[in-house]
């Protein structure tokens, strides 16, 4: 299991740099399904099953789908569109000596003890005792019940609905209304111009 | 059993890596659709930490939350390609450093 979590994010690492670095439109967005289709796998190890299917059905499916519409529609010029600079070597060793010290300064704080409380036996997360100290009281200690094993007893759709229409019910409602709100949009923004009719009134 | 002490810093990097890069490619690349996956790209690896955190920690609210981001995705990329379809039929070229004002 462990090893298949440094081989899948692995993967999803080199699909991440190639969305980047692909000369055409169309490659960025064929890797960026691979990068989704891996971390759905990702999720699964993680025990968010219902999660890794939303993944797929959503990411993958739906946005990359509408991409890909987007990119046949539109067809974009496919040359590379990385400027050309004449101290373009410079510049790209500044970015990845960015990159590499970002990613690495997350790696050391998460592996230093800042989240991660190495001496204890049970190797639980400093998070987890801080949040649980800062808030004896019955609620907040339930927040830090879902273990893997009770989740899966009780199964993973079941407890994610149940958490989704009680603790979270009020987040769930505004993102509805963000997706109203979107698609209106999208709709208002599309439509057609047209010289003869009467302009739509506002 | 995923072994916490080895896969949790491990995960975490991953996720700042996907981040990092992503944020780089919406800086460097011109094309404003290459852009947005790079925004997909950040709002996954933001996923990715939510989900690891929320094992870890015993806790669903970090799966809750990726579900969330998952739907602001969703809602971002449609008002996003709708902006890039209006751009496109205006008669311009794509690209960013071209569309920097948005009036006209």
């Amino acid at each position: 299991m462990t090893v298949l979590v440094w081989v899948v994010s692995g993967l999803a690492l080199i699909c991440a740099v190639m969305v980047v670095a692909s000369d055409k439109t169309i490659y960025s967005a064929l890797w960026l399904v691979g990068n989704m289709v891996l971390l759905a796998v990702l999720f699964l190890l993680l025990n968010a099953q219902f999660l890794a299917a939303v993944q797929i059905i959503i990411y993958a499916g739906g946005i990359m789908v509408l991409f890909v519409f987007i990119i046949a529609l539109l067809s974009p010029g496919s040359g590379t569109d990385v400027e050309e600079h004449k101290d373009r070597g410079w510049r790209f060793l500044v970015g990845l000596g960015t990159a590499v010290f970002i990613t690495g300064a997350v790696f050391l704080l998460a592996n230093n003890g800042t989240t991660f409380d190495k001496n204890s036996s049970t190797h639980t997360l400093r998070g987890e005792q801080l949040g649980r100290l800062a808030d004896p009281s019955a609620a907040n200690q339930q927040k830090f019940q879902f273990t893997p094993d009770a989740v899966n007893a009780h199964g993973n759709v079941q407890t994610v609905g149940e958490t989704l229409f009680t603790r979270f019910l009020l987040p769930f409602e505004i993102t509805a209304l963000l997706l109203l709100v979107a698609a209106i949009g999208a709709v208002y923004m599309t439509r057609h111009h047209r010289e003869d009719q009467p302009a739509v009134i506002r | 059993m995923l072994d916490t002490q080895q896969t949790f810093p491990w995960l975490l990097a991953v996720a700042s890596g996907m981040f990092t890069i992503g944020a780089l490619g919406v800086l460097i690349r011109r094309n404003p659709l290459v852009v947005f996956m790079c925004i997909e790209l950040m709002l996954n690896a933001v996923n990715l930490a939510f989900v690891t955190y929320g094992h870890f920690l015993n806790s669903m609210d970090g799966q809750m939350f990726a579900l969330m981001v998952v739907v602001v995705a969703a809602a971002e990329v449609v008002v996003g390609l709708a902006l890039i379809t209006q751009v496109f039929r205006s008669g311009r070229e794509l690209d960013v450093d071209d569309l920097s004002e948005m009036s006209e």
